[in-house]
């Protein structure tokens, strides 16, 4: 029959349609280069790196335990509570029930923001426990939803029945009904895991104190090219497909068995649930943190608040390894993104903020003074670096990173007459339409078109604002841009489009690693910008948070951050090194000093407010031109 | 018997804390002008003025639920095929297929929408396998199908899932009846197995419509700073913006619309189980 051949090739597809992408992860977590698109060889290193990375480990860790937890306390509490709704009046039941169908019929961002909200409202610290309890609000519902019907079908009169013969109403519920509504209770628990395990939205909302779950750890890390991703995603299909495998042949098993002597188990979805465990149990031993190091601040902890892709390979490990403390890493995109944390007082001992928002921080009374006596770092700092106007007296902030803004450009399509006459107006030439990179940050968004405007981007002016938005909307909208953050650097790397906006610093990376690509600072002026260290006033573990200022303003430490991520080093000496070495020749890794259009970003919150408006509406107008 | 309802109290007060107060308190945001507090707040509607005389927010609404309706349309068209194929073949087989669906469903979903970003990046397997066919050599990450492609990606199992219920559910002697009769293959189909399988396919529907309207992962990593849904927009509003209050605004309006399609939908389907038991009777 015609029909039958249709169907298998339908599904053919379907099925290769499903797998394509999960056997694509698993070819590529065993490449030996970085690349996503051309397997050069066997490697077992992203394999060696997951398993050296501890916040790897741990999201593994904290995805299961919070699953299993999660699973056995909204399946005990979902049956307990379906039991009692079914006997309850019918109006509470119909509220209740209705209540109980929030999380399932509101879009998941709707239950998230609702919590976080619930949360941050009434002083909860966000972290392991406010993940967990959320997990709990949401997967109750789906056991109810489940358990409900099985109920419903059920004699009423048998729990009287079984009291009436002497049950007590415990025993009548535990010998009579559950083992009568189990399969409806083991098939709540399965739906409930799975949401559990799978859950980012909500996670991605309620979590703090650097607590993260898998798919947390997936978002944060997937700007880069990370084949790490691909090697901790292969670990848990492998197990997955194991285990599905053993459940589904011990049935086959049985059934053969079965027909030799007839009782077995009663329930078929009881090997599903071992599974399950055994699952569980293997992910956890392996996932399972390793014991911290010895040291002076043994058991203690830090948590620092940086950029992604902001340190060097080792400098965290080194850290760990000389003071016995461990460190949590949180990542943020944009200044923004941070301070909203930080203002809902998430507690974190370290922060890398830009210069304005230190500045805001300062003022809005955030972080608190740096004990100098604790430091020994302040002379190995650049001239250049310190006493900047929003710190004068490096009160608060002692330098990390620095540098400029500027264009990044693929020197065999773009001519650097082009880029001299136009400056930043490059970006709406229309001979590059499509082949360009915006930068995701309000601030530099707002410098480029207010440079190219030949304005001062700390105006407060509305209407210079006002035309450096116009001036932005019709970039974006007539040049289609592609709108990004750090996904600019690989992609510059492999010479993806013709120009981009991009910090001084992610050019030195990019030109480091092609040859073809240039970095340009129009004669309009540029951002001069600082990120620094700071420690808020929630900070929990002052003491070690000036230690750690200390180890990375280190040679060793300062030179394995800015050799590894690009970015120009505060520390003169690293800087002087470097510049003759791995960055020599590029521009991009010296910032400009003698360019009097070039300008440090001033706070004012009003400006602020305006700006961060009108680009949240580029972005809009960017995707609706699409 | 009275015992067994006092079971449900914790219940009750633990879904009021969890479930109602946070619906609750965005309703209240949405309202109140106090930025991240809510001592000393004042009633106000201007952030729903906002998002209706703004146009580009309702233009990205528009086409929020344009693709999600998209999306939709494409797990029914698709969806429907595999389901009924599965629901034909033999018991055993049906059982492997349908594990072979829920499969990838373990897997982080996060993890299998990344997995895309390699095989539509430039120079990846997609662009080279369209090349050889010659079908372009355009971009294909970055853009409103690899949005798409995500989205059907992420959210067919849903529909292939319950569609395959429904129909496997169905009395076969049905069937049989129906041919009995003297009605074709098609007929049978059209008369018979498809309206059996309808509740299937609407709940299929608002299982994938309600993720994908309001999903914001999927366009963030397939589709690029650039491309906004109404998800970002509200996730932009709390982790970047810090506008609590008219993203919670902005949420309010969704998980409204969002509700009353639901119940629309359900109504509909109501209705027409109605007809059919009218029918019987």
């Amino acid at each position: 029959m015609k029909k039958r051949y249709f169907g298998k090739f339908l599904m053919f597809l379907m099925i290769l349609f499903f797998y394509l992408p999960i056997a694509f992860m698993v070819i590529f977590s065993f490449n030996s280069s970085k690349s996503l698109t051309h397997f050069t060889g066997f490697s077992l290193q992203w394999y060696e790196r997951m398993f050296n990375n501890s916040a790897m480990m741990e999201s593994l860790y904290t995805t299961i335990i919070v699953a299993v937890i999660a699973t056995i306390v909204s399946t005990v509490v979902g049956t307990i509570a379906a039991i009692g709704l079914s006997k309850s009046k019918k109006i509470v039941r119909e509220i209740v029930l209705q209540i109980n169908d929030f999380p399932i019929m509101n879009p998941e961002i709707v239950t998230a923001i609702g919590l976080m909200l619930l949360f941050i409202t009434f002083g909860v610290e966000r972290g392991f426990i406010t993940m967990l309890l959320a997990h709990i609000a949401f997967c109750i519902p789906y056991v109810i939803l489940s358990v409900m019907p099985k109920i419903r079908s059920l004699d009423p009169n048998l729990a009287d029945a079984a009291m009436d013969l002497g049950c007590t109403p415990w025993q009548a519920l535990v010998k009579v009904i559950v083992p009568q509504i189990m399969p409806g209770i083991i098939s709540g628990a399965l739906i409930a895991f799975t949401m559990s395990f799978d859950d980012f939205i909500i996670s991605y909302f309620v979590t703090g104190g650097g607590v993260k779950n898998l798919s947390i750890m997936v978002y944060t890390m997937s700007k880069r090219v990370n084949p790490s991703i691909n090697a901790i995603s292969t670990l848990v299909v492998a197990v997955i497909t194991v285990s599905l495998i053993i459940v589904n042949i011990i049935p086959i098993i049985k059934e053969k068995r079965q027909k030799q002597n007839k009782t077995m188990f009663k329930n078929k979805k009881t090997p599903i649930i071992l599974s399950f465990l055994a699952i569980a149990t293997a992910i956890t031993l392996i996932a399972w943190p390793k014991q911290s190091q010895v040291g002076k601040y043994q058991g203690q902890t830090l948590h620092v608040y940086n950029w992604g892709e902001y340190t060097g390979e080792n400098v965290i490990a080194a850290f760990e390894k000389e003071t016995g403390a461990k460190v949590i890493m949180d990542l943020f995109d944009s200044n923004e993104q941070m301070y909203i944390k930080v203002a809902n007082g998430e507690p974190y001992d370290i922060l890398v903020p830009s210069d304005y928002m230190i500045e805001r921080l300062i003022q809005e009374d955030l972080v608190q003074k740096l004990d100098k006596s604790q430091l020994n770092c302040l002379d190995l700092i650049n001239e250049d670096v310190k006493g900047l106007p929003y710190d004068k007296n490096n009160d608060y902030s002692i330098p990390y990173f620095w540098g400029t803004v500027g264009i990044v450009y693929d020197t065999t399509k773009v001519s650097e007459e082009d880029l001299e006459k136009e400056g930043y107006n490059i970006f709406r030439n229309e001979k590059y339409k499509g082949d360009i990179y915006l930068y995701d940050s309000e601030r530099d968004s707002f410098m480029m078109a207010l440079k190219a405007l030949g304005y001062s981007m700390n105006t407060k002016d509305q209407k210079e604002l006002e035309e450096a938005y116009q001036w932005l909307v019709d970039c974006v909208t007539t040049m289609k841009p592609e709108i990004v953050t750090d996904e600019i650097i690989d992609n510059m790397v492999q010479q993806r489009k013709a120009l981009g906006l991009i910090y001084s610093g992610d050019a030195a990376y990019v030109m480091s690693e092609n040859e073809n690509m240039g970095f340009y600072m129009p004669e309009t002026g540029t951002n001069l910008w600082s990120d620094a260290m700071v420690i808020p006033k929630n900070a929990k573990n002052v003491e070690l948070a000036h230690e750690f200022i200390n180890f990375v303003s280190s040679f060793d430490s300062a030179y394995d951050n800015s050799s590894y991520v690009g970015y120009t080093s505060p520390n003169i000496e690293v800087m002087d090194e470097l510049s003759t070495t791995d960055f020599e020749g590029i521009n991009a890794y010296t910032p400009r000093s003698n360019n009097k259009n070039d300008e440090v970003f001033v706070y004012d919150e009003d400006t602020r407010k305006v700006i961060s408006n009108y680009w949240s509406k580029v972005k809009i107008a960017a995707s609706n031109a699409q | 018997m009275k015992k067994f309802s006092q079971l449900a109290v914790p219940y009750i007060v633990w879904s009021a804390i969890m479930l109602l107060l946070p619906v609750l308190l965005i309703a209240f945001y949405s309202v109140t002008d106090s930025g991240n507090s809510i001592v000393n707040f004042k009633f106000t509607f201007a952030h729903f003025q906002k998002f209706f005389t703004d146009s580009s927010f309702l233009l990205i609404l528009w086409r929020s639920i344009l693709i999600a309706i998209k999306t939709t349309i494409i797990c029914v068209l698709i969806g429907y095929p595999v389901a009924y194929f599965i629901s034909r073949c033999q018991e055993r087989v049906q059982n492997i297929l349908v594990l072979v669906i829920t499969l990838p469903m373990w897997i982080n979903m996060l993890v299998r929408t990344y997995a895309w970003i390699g095989i539509l990046s430039d120079g990846g397997i997609a662009q080279t396998i369209l090349q050889f066919f010659g079908l372009g050599n355009s971009s294909l990450l970055y853009t409103e199908e690899a949005v798409l492609l995500g989205m059907v990606y992420n959210f067919i199992p849903f529909m292939i899932l319950q569609i395959n219920t429904s129909l496997s559910k169905m009395d076969k002697s049905l069937l049989e009846a129906s041919a009995d009769l003297g009605a074709n293959h098609f007929l049978t189909f059209w008369k018979v197995v498809f309206p059996l399988s309808l509740p299937g396919v609407i709940s299929g529907i608002s299982l994938v419509f309600l993720p994908a309207v309001s999903s914001f992962f999927i366009p963030k990593l397939l589709g690029g700073g650039q491309f906004f849904l109404i998800g970002n927009v509200i996730e932009n509003q709390f982790i970047t913006v810090g506008e609590w209050n008219f993203g919670s605004a902005i949420s309010m309006i969704m998980a409204v619309i969002m509700m009353l399609s639901m119940y629309a939908v359900r109504h509909v389907e109501a209705r027409n189980s109605g007809k059919r038991k009218e029918k019987k009777a």
